[in-house]
């Protein structure tokens, strides 16, 4: 399934992180996963909301003068057992498709984990995902 | 010991008809062999016969920088190129350097000039001179070179880099000064130190550092930590090089060569002379260089003159410590950075905002430097590498105009001042007191 994803620049300064959670918390945003790559001076925070909160929270962050993208990721529910998820990855390699990040969060609640992909050909790649 | 007595402890009177003389020579010289001086004359409607005595000096029009890089590579010669016998040039703002040409008689006006220096740091025929400035292109090596065989001491030619090696041909040879630039010699001091060497066994006496910007903080520590009298030597490349002018052993200002570099201050803002003392816009007339004149050559350094003798005997006007610039230049490692070069790179990327912040800073003697940028809203992506390669870029092309690597700073949008005209380009952050 193909979600979106908010992806915002951060200076790497301590508590540029804070200042987005709390934006996103002061209106009533729930972050449902998030990862925060770095370079030694700036980093990039991705960020998965609910789906009908997206566009609020993309114009709030932008309107608080950040840079902020919104871009298309594959979303995988990967069963929770030994080798599914290699299955996964190994249609995408065999498919050419190459990885640019990505991030999964399991909860206990769930039979799945659930995996955000950020492939370099993103049609192609949630085609391979949805036949898994 | 003074090198040239008669000149440089001559009476204020003789000092003026001297000049006077020289002065009513260059300017017909100019007038009549370079097009570029007598196109500038004819606008400011002067000519060579207005001018009787060096106070008519402020007749003339000024020559500025630009003006050199409008004529590069020789249009600012003043005798056919068959008689120049040395080129040198300092880099420019857009990768096009700037030229000066010499013939003979002004190799030997420049040496002796850098012979005066020497002579009055306490040097002479028994030392061991170590020139630790660039040789090449740069005016640092091969100035202070020439100056050092003028007084027929020993040089030692180890050009700039390589300090280890530096630091073991001084000791073996013994070398009694060494010219370079104030940063690298307490870089030196720093590694005599870090490979435990014992400062005792050299036989350093003085310093002679020019090019850059120092303060008495760092003379302090560079005396105590080489054993040795720093002196402050000053020059630019479009006036000769290295020597323009030096200290005594008073270290009470900077002596300069007047009857070969007639030096004025202006109000870099009316350009109207300032009154004896007053701080102002340093500007030079060459008035006994041949190849390429200079007539009013405004240097864009601040500083004011003291007219007084000295203690040391010399006559020769004294100019106070560079207080800064009058346009916007900055000197980063030794390299000359003007922010409009970082604008104009700047411009050629369209994923970067124009807007950008310099910041200078020394830190373990060495400059740091710091340009803070902001990427265009639609060029912001997802994915780290994009924007890392895209800085690399800009680091990479600055590093080729300027020639020195800046640390590149990507910050979120609208941090950086936008307001146009006055905006803070850049932040020095350096002591120079």
């Amino acid at each position: 399934m193909l979600i979106r994803q908010i992806s915002v620049f951060l200076e790497n300064e301590k508590g540029k992180f804070a200042e987005i959670a709390r934006l996103l918390g002061n209106n009533n945003i729930n972050m449902k996963a998030f990862t925060v790559s770095e370079t030694q001076d700036f980093g990039i925070a991705r960020i998965i909301v609910e789906r009908e909160q997206i566009e609020r929270a993309f114009n709030l962050i932008k309107a608080n003068s950040y840079a902020v993208t919104m871009t298309h990721v594959v979303y995988l529910e990967c069963a929770h057992k030994p080798g599914a998820m290699a299955e996964a990855m190994e249609k995408l390699a065999a498919a050419g498709i190459s990885v640019e990040y990505m991030y999964a969060f399991a909860d206990s609640s769930s039979e799945f984990s659930h995996v955000i992909i950020r492939p370099d050909n993103t049609e192609l790649a949630n085609q391979i995902i949805s036949e898994l | 010991m003074i090198w040239n007595k008669k000149i440089e402890c001559m009476s204020r009177d003789e000092m003026h008809a001297l000049q006077s003389e020289k002065l009513k020579k260059i300017v017909a010289h100019a007038y009549n062999n370079s097009p570029f001086y007598k196109k500038r004359f004819d606008e400011h409607g002067v000519r060579p016969e207005d001018i009787h005595s060096i106070d008519d000096i402020v007749k003339l029009p000024f020559t500025v920088k630009q003006d050199l890089r409008d004529n590069y590579p020789f249009g600012m010669m003043c005798v056919p190129m068959t008689q120049i016998l040395r080129l040198h040039a300092s880099s420019g703002t857009t990768g096009k350097p700037i030229v000066v040409g010499y013939v003979q008689k002004d190799l030997d006006n420049w040496s002796e000039a850098v012979a005066r220096c020497l002579t009055a740091y306490g040097l002479g025929s028994d030392d061991l001179v170590q020139i630790a400035y660039g040789y090449g292109l740069f005016t640092g090596g091969l100035g202070a070179h020439d100056g050092v065989t003028r007084i027929g001491g020993t040089v030692i030619p180890t050009s700039s880099g390589n300090t280890q090696k530096q630091l073991q041909l001084m000791q073996d040879f013994g070398a009694t000064a060494v010219a370079c630039t104030p940063s690298y010699a307490l870089y030196m001091a720093e590694e005599i130190r870090k490979q435990g060497l014992d400062i005792n066994n050299f036989k350093l006496k003085v310093g002679i550092f020019g090019a850059e910007p120092w303060t008495n903080a760092m003379r302090k520590e560079l005396e105590d930590k080489l054993h040795i009298k720093a002196y402050d030597i000053y020059g630019l490349t479009e006036i000769s090089g290295p020597g323009v002018g030096g200290e005594c052993e008073c270290q009470n200002g900077t002596h300069l060569w007047e009857d070969l570099y007639y030096p004025e201050i202006i109000d870099p803002v009316t350009l109207q002379p300032v009154e004896h003392g007053q701080k102002g816009e340093l500007v030079f007339t060459t008035l006994d260089k041949w190849g390429m004149p200079m007539i009013r050559y405004r240097t864009r350094d601040l500083t004011y003159l003291n007219y007084d003798k000295c203690d040391c005997g010399r006559t020769a006007v004294r100019m106070g410590k560079i207080l800064g610039r009058s346009d916007d230049m900055m000197i980063i490692r030794g390299v000359n950075v003007f922010p409009s070069q970082i604008e104009s790179i700047l411009l050629e990327f369209p994923e970067y905002e124009p807007y950008f912040l310099i910041e200078v800073d020394r830190v373990n003697n060495t400059d740091t430097f710091d340009i803070q940028v902001e990427v265009k809203p639609e060029f912001y992506t997802d994915q780290i590498n994009e924007l890392v390669r895209l800085r690399q870029r800009l680091t990479s092309r600055i590093q080729s105009v300027v020639g020195i690597q800046p640390a590149i700073k990507i910050v979120q949008p609208g941090t950086i001042e936008r307001s146009t005209g006055k905006a803070k380009r850049a932040i020095d952050h350096r002591k120079f007191e």
